[in-house]
């Protein structure tokens, strides 16, 4: 498999290009949505929760942004990625080529953008004077955390959504659910340590804590609770994989 | 071993279609039909068997729906077979259709980027090949123009030029040679001619007889999913222009 993805990389880069950059041509502002989009989101939390929310957290629209920007990564390539093989039946109909290739530059693309957009939380940062901490060396760990778990879930949900179409709706749902039962608008601390715990079923708490430890409270993450992702993303990672090669040879059947 | 010289093997392939005649694609569709999903079979390719050695230019004809673009489809490895093996040895490119992962908003040369990356070419070979292909396509100045404001012969002038310089060890081709004006397509099978001099193995499916005689030594006739007639292409063509034509 990888001699084989080797050989393609230069289609992997190109779709990866093409996926950031054909995304938004046309449209005035171009590949600037893709960061203007988070930020328009940050506003009408920072906005309207205050007022919902007993909020007493300090630099509430930097915490808030820590979280937003990559669970924006997260829902945005999900949604996109679960249908990648639809939006792509043209070619997969007409030409041979590593299907794997689709998934990979999908969730490729969505961690360039948000390596980007690590410049508007560094911005944040500064100019609210929280500043940065020698605990930000662990960052790409996290990166690579929550880039394993995404991979792992756009490999099943698009070879599912070939054959039942279903699954991008069910999916759509699931995500708008998992938004709130993520800590992106409050923290875990709100909540008494029995349901907290329950919460951390979802790997995306634990991710999402850890960037707020790292930039924000400037903490030593917690490391076993951030291998414990990593390691059970790799073996979902595998096992997907796997269902994704069975489910591969009919694709250009049934899109 | 004879292996060495052999570039495709297909040994007793047999692909099925299913038809539904309303295929279910949703999940409700699914659950209220579940008990009707009895899909009739339609043998599109019975146990077909066949060996082409390196080097050779081989037609594949037969009339509408006898599965001879099912069988090309195969070899690329688009869709599977339900039994029996394919094996190819060495590199291989289709050009089943042109233009395949075009984007229009990019311009022409952009766009040979993303066309020849799906062929599997990496940046250097095709930084080597992009003179070579613009000369080809005739494109001119407007090779920096968005793909969108092409005519469709100049689309397909483009796609072709890309597909062509691929340099793979098989191609395979289907029906796609009937593009642009007459001193293109003259220029295509030109272009044609001169791989198979360098030693290429061809593949092709067609219904341009003609040409294909010229082009081919080796015709394959199939029919209704079997080989009806494998042989010199000139002979095999004028038993089948006799029953069909």
């Amino acid at each position: 498999m990888f001699k084989e993805l080797y050989q393609y990389r230069e289609l992997l880069k190109t779709n990866v290009k093409k996926e950031i950059r054909g995304k938004y041509k046309g449209s005035f502002l171009g590949v600037l949505w893709s960061f203007i989009n988070p930020l328009l989101m940050t506003l009408i939390y920072a906005i309207v929760f205050p007022f919902v929310l007993k909020n007493t957290q300090e630099h509430y629209v930097t915490f808030l942004i820590i979280g937003i920007l990559p669970w924006n990564w997260f829902t945005l390539n999900i949604i996109q990625g679960t249908t990648t093989f639809l939006s792509n039946a043209g070619i997969i109909k007409k030409v041979y080529f590593p299907r794997e290739i689709l998934p990979i530059s999908v969730v490729t693309s969505g961690l360039i953008n948000f390596l980007i957009s690590c410049i508007i939380i560094a911005l944040f940062l500064i100019f609210s004077g929280i500043g940065f901490s020698g605990y930000i060396v662990y960052l790409p760990l996290i990166i690579l955390a929550q880039y394993i778990l995404m991979l792992a879930i756009i490999f099943l949900t698009s070879s599912i959504n070939v054959y039942i179409r279903d699954a991008e709706y069910i999916i759509n749902f699931i995500i708008q659910m998992l938004f709130y039962a993520t800590p992106i608008l409050y923290s875990t601390d709100l909540f008494p340590e029995k349901i907290a715990g329950l919460l951390k079923i979802n790997p995306m708490v634990t991710i999402i804590e850890c960037y707020r430890d790292v930039l924000f409270y400037h903490n030593q993450p917690h490391l076993k609770s951030l291998l414990i992702v990593i390691l059970t993303s790799l073996i979902l990672l595998l096992i997907n994989y796997r269902i994704f090669r069975r489910l591969e040879k009919g694709f250009a059947e049934e899109v | 071993m004879a292996q060495s010289s052999l570039a495709i093997k297909v040994e007793n392939v047999t692909k099925k279609f299913k038809l539904f005649y309303d295929k279910p694609s949703t999940l409700k569709e699914r659950l209220v039909f579940w008990n009707k999903k009895k899909a009739d079979e339609h043998v599109v390719l019975d146990d077909i068997s066949m060996e082409i050695q390196k080097g050779e230019t081989v037609a594949l004809i037969g009339v509408n729906g006898s599965g001879k673009s099912t069988l090309l489809k195969m070899m690329t490895k688009i869709i599977y077979p339900n039994k029996g093996k394919i094996t190819t040895y060495g590199k291989l490119t289709s050009l089943l259709e042109l233009g395949a992962g075009f984007h229009p908003d990019f311009t022409g040369r952009e766009n040979i980027y993303f066309n020849a990356s799906i062929f599997g070419l990496t940046k250097s070979e095709i930084d080597a090949r992009l003179n070579r292909i613009i000369e080809f396509s005739e494109l001119g100045e407007f090779i920096d123009s968005p793909v969108r404001t092409y005519s469709s012969g100049m689309y397909m002038r483009l796609a072709f030029s890309v597909a062509i310089n691929v340099d793979a060890d098989i191609l395979l081709i289907d029906e796609i040679l009937a593009v642009g004006d007459q001193h293109f397509q003259e220029k295509c099978y030109a272009k044609l001619q001169e791989l198979k001099k360098s030693g290429k193995t061809i593949v092709i499916v067609s219904h341009s007889l003609n040409s294909v005689k010229k082009l081919c030594d080796r015709a394959v006739w199939i029919h209704e999913g079997r080989v009806r007639r494998d042989g010199n292409s000139t002979d095999v063509i004028e038993e089948y222009m006799k029953v069909c034509g």
